[in-house]
């Protein structure tokens, strides 16, 4: 596959890219976009070259996962090292709760991402490759690097404990699923 | 039916995710272009660390020919080196060391094991023109060598005993070498 035929695959996958280096990025966008750009160039510079052994997504996705990795150790590093990052760490706003996001605001959403940030990693990133990108099982342990036995417990862990963390508020929040399932009840 | 409601309700939520996603999603020739843009950067023509390393590495090829441009030179000196005196008459090192002690310089394969072997040399010459100096010495003091009671041993028959009669000497000639008898 040449770059010309590789970048008009890679523009279809964009999107899809995106959301999955975003979710890498704990919904951190400045580091998502950072992310998706070091995986560009790796694979400009062929430092991540596609054999076709696998889907072009899964190959991709499974780059943008150890490349979010990656740069996610290399920031808590610099972290560590630079001594003015706590009082830079207490002045920024966490990813999640960013203020500017309209969506973010949205109880039903902060609800269901906070539920999702309760999960383990491995869970959270089997309900996200299903769910999200629409990714089947085999598929979704092809990018998590993982046997599919593992994956498919950690999609049913996952699940499971998002369904509770969620129905555990339902009471709170029940209308509001509810009138997303049938817009006219309530 | 109720886990397959749950399954819905976690389908929308993450649908509704990707459509926020989407908006603040972006595009993809930025992305793409500003990946390529870092990749033919030019690299930085002037890089401190290697002109220092280049420097050093010239100093020390400019030194190490200076150096073997000299050795031969020292080395030659060192051959030659006549051997250390004391002043003494019973000095016997009077032949150049090449004589004494067979020198005879050794092919050199390398700087480092050449001037090793030449140390080594003429440590063995230092060693080799003491040894013969002290046995010279030594000699000398056994030649002129005299025992402290020689003189113990001195009588007045010495002559006598010392001296061997000849063959066609006279009997009388002979009787005198006989002590005195009393008549």
């Amino acid at each position: 596959m040449d770059i010309a035929e590789l970048k008009a695959e890679l523009e279809t996958l964009h999107s899809a890219s995106f959301g999955w280096a975003l979710h890498c990025c704990r919904r951190d966008r400045a580091e998502a976009e950072e992310v998706l750009q070091t995986v560009y160039l790796k694979i400009l510079e062929g430092k991540a070259c596609f054999r076709g052994e696998a889907s072009l997504k899964t190959w991709l996705f499974a780059v943008i996962r150890k490349t979010a990795i990656g740069e996610h150790r290399k920031n808590i590093l610099r972290k560590l090292r630079w001594s003015d990052s706590s009082e830079a760490t207490k002045t920024s706003v966490s990813p999640l709760e960013q203020p500017s996001e309209a969506f973010e605001k949205s109880e039903t959403q902060a609800l269901f991402q906070n539920a999702l940030k309760s999960l383990p990693r491995r869970q959270r990133e089997a309900l996200h490759l299903v769910f999200y990108q629409g990714l089947s099982l085999s598929e979704a342990a092809e990018v998590m690097g993982i046997s599919i036995g593992s994956t498919r417990q950690h999609y049913d862990r996952g699940k499971k404990r998002l369904r509770e963390s969620l129905g555990q508020t339902e009471s709170a929040y029940g209308i509001d699923w509810r009138r997303k399932e049938n817009p006219g009840a309530v | 039916m109720e886990l397959i409601g749950d399954e819905k309700r976690i389908r929308a939520l993450f649908s509704e995710v990707r459509l926020a996603d989407e908006q603040m999603m972006p595009s993809f020739v930025g992305v793409w272009n500003r990946a390529q843009s870092k990749t033919t950067r030019p690299h930085r023509v002037f890089n401190l660390s290697f002109v220092a390393a280049t420097a050093l590495l010239v100093c020390a090829l400019v030194s190490l020919a200076w150096w073997t441009s000299r050795w031969p030179r020292s080395q030659e000196r060192i051959a030659t080196v006549p051997p250390i005196t004391n002043g003494g008459p019973q000095n016997v090192g009077q032949l150049p060391v090449k004589a004494v002690v067979g020198f005879t310089p050794v092919p050199r394969p390398h700087n480092s094991e050449r001037s090793r072997a030449l140390k080594l040399a003429a440590r063995r010459q230092a060693v080799l023109i003491a040894a013969n100096k002290k046995a010279a010495r030594d000699a000398k003091a056994i030649e002129s060598w005299q025992s402290p009671t020689a003189k113990l041993l001195d009588s007045s028959s010495d002559g006598l005993l010392k001296s061997l009669p000849q063959l066609n000497q006279t009997v009388e000639e002979l009787k005198s070498f006989l002590p005195s008898q009393p008549k």
